[in-house]
């Protein structure tokens, strides 16, 4: 499967979408100028016998209001971030808001706003273990994705 | 009664889905029983409201990626016995005993459709039958009726959700032609995505999307959303043109549409603000 095939799978069947009724944890990515917003989910488990005790993302999902190219990313990110580790998760986080330093803000904007949501799941769970009542943290881009204008 | 509804709505889609793929009269038959399963649909979101029972319009995905339409067939015949064996959690039965009987027939129907080979709906090819689009034609296309075609069910369920909840005659005579109108589109461009190998059914919508708390700000938003649309309308019209003076004429339709859709709208908030 080529790159556009591979986007095209993506759109046509978004992975880890819809609700995650049996989440432990929850953090948003919020574009404020034009209400487009990511939902992230997490199962979060600790486990002894697992990774030494370290939380894990046991489930994910994600939910968007937004473009193709949000559905896209989260589809991509979730998947990535399924049964790894927070510290890898924070690394997904960083590597990925890393690549896109590299492309034009407005071309960025939706991977980064599900990227954001992942830190502010992984976020909240963490405050949770302090404060079990810490309100969902939600994360905020300053820049509208620019639907591709086609050459 | 929510699992009811929730399997309703899935069946629905379902039904909805396969009948984009199918080549024969099928088709239109597997529109009308998806017209029927709609009407479901609303019987019981009517009696939740009777009831003031909470509900809402979360689904799981609805996989419809087979090579012959006969899978889809038995799918469609399996989560109709499923719905069947929960009718009894709606104590309305006059709604049960219609329900039951529609779903009856339409099981004997589709008992008997015809075998399909529907793989070209799934093949990911990006090429419309009898039409040369350039690159740059077919990538606009594929975007646009990825993000039209859950567009148009989300609108369908935000005016259904804001009609069922409202007991206000003159919007409800809005909502309803704006549901009539999204419908219309979601089967254009359900069926050219099945003709261009793309074919995919919605992701679910999530809740504060129809239970919003201002109606006003919502057509607001709503105007200027058709009007986005009416540019992208536009746009794909003159990326098209060359391609085929078929697809250019159709997108003009639409776009032409989208004013009738926006000065429905604007009747609607100017009712709403004065009220």
């Amino acid at each position: 499967m080529n790159g556009e095939e591979h986007l095209i799978e993506h759109m046509m069947n978004p992975q880890n979408y819809g609700n995650l009724p049996d989440n432990n944890a929850m953090g948003m990515g919020k574009n404020p100028n034009n209400g487009e917003k990511v939902a992230i989910y997490l199962k979060v488990v600790e486990n002894k016998e697992k990774f030494d005790g370290e939380p894990f993302i046991e489930d994910i999902n994600f939910q968007a209001i937004g473009c193709s190219t949000t559905i896209v990313a989260g589809s991509i990110i979730t998947s990535e971030a399924k049964g790894i580790t927070f510290s890898r998760a924070e690394e997904l986080v960083s590597i990925t808001i890393g690549m896109l330093d590299n492309i034009p803000p407005e071309d960025a904007a939706c991977s980064e706003m599900v990227a954001l949501a992942l830190k502010a799941a992984i976020d909240t769970y963490a405050e949770r273990k302090k404060d079990a009542d810490f309100p969902v943290i939600s994360y905020h881009i300053n820049t509208d994705c620019t639907p591709k204008e086609e050459n | 009664m929510k699992v009811l509804f929730k399997e309703i709505h899935e069946l629905w889609l379902a039904t909805q889905f396969t009948g984009f793929m199918s080549q024969t009269s099928s088709r239109q038959e597997l529109y009308e029983f998806s017209n029927i399963m709609f009407k479901h649909l609303t019987w019981i979101e009517n009696d939740f409201i009777k009831q003031d029972i909470s509900y809402t319009y979360d689904i799981n995905q609805v996989p419809i990626k087979v090579t012959h339409i006969s899978v889809m067939i038995n799918d469609l015949i399996r989560r109709i016995k499923s719905i069947e064996s929960k009718l009894d959690s709606c104590k309305d039965e006059h709604i049960t005993f219609r329900m039951k009987s529609d779903l009856t027939y339409i099981t004997s129907v589709l008992e008997k459709f015809p075998e399909e080979e529907v793989e070209s709906s799934f093949d990911s090819n990006r090429e419309y039958p009898n039409v040369e689009l350039t690159t740059t034609a077919r990538d606009a296309l594929t975007v646009f009726l990825f993000e039209e075609i859950y567009k148009e069910y989300e609108l369908i369920l935000v005016y259904n959700y804001s009609k069922a909840n409202s007991t206000d005659a003159f919007l409800n005579r809005i909502f309803q032609i704006l549901i009539d109108e999204s419908f219309f589109h979601l089967r254009s461009f359900g069926q050219m995505m099945a003709d261009m190998g793309i074919l995919s059914v919605p992701r679910s919508l999530m809740e504060e999307i129809y239970k919003f708390d201002n109606l006003g700000q919502f057509l607001k938003d709503g105007i200027e959303e058709e009007k986005g649309a009416k540019e992208e309308c536009k746009k794909l019209a003159q990326a098209v043109s060359d391609s085929s003076e078929h697809f250019a004429s159709f997108f003009t339709f639409i776009n032409n549409q989208e004013n009738y859709h926006i000065a429905l709208m604007e009747e609607a908030l100017e009712y709403t603000n004065n009220k």
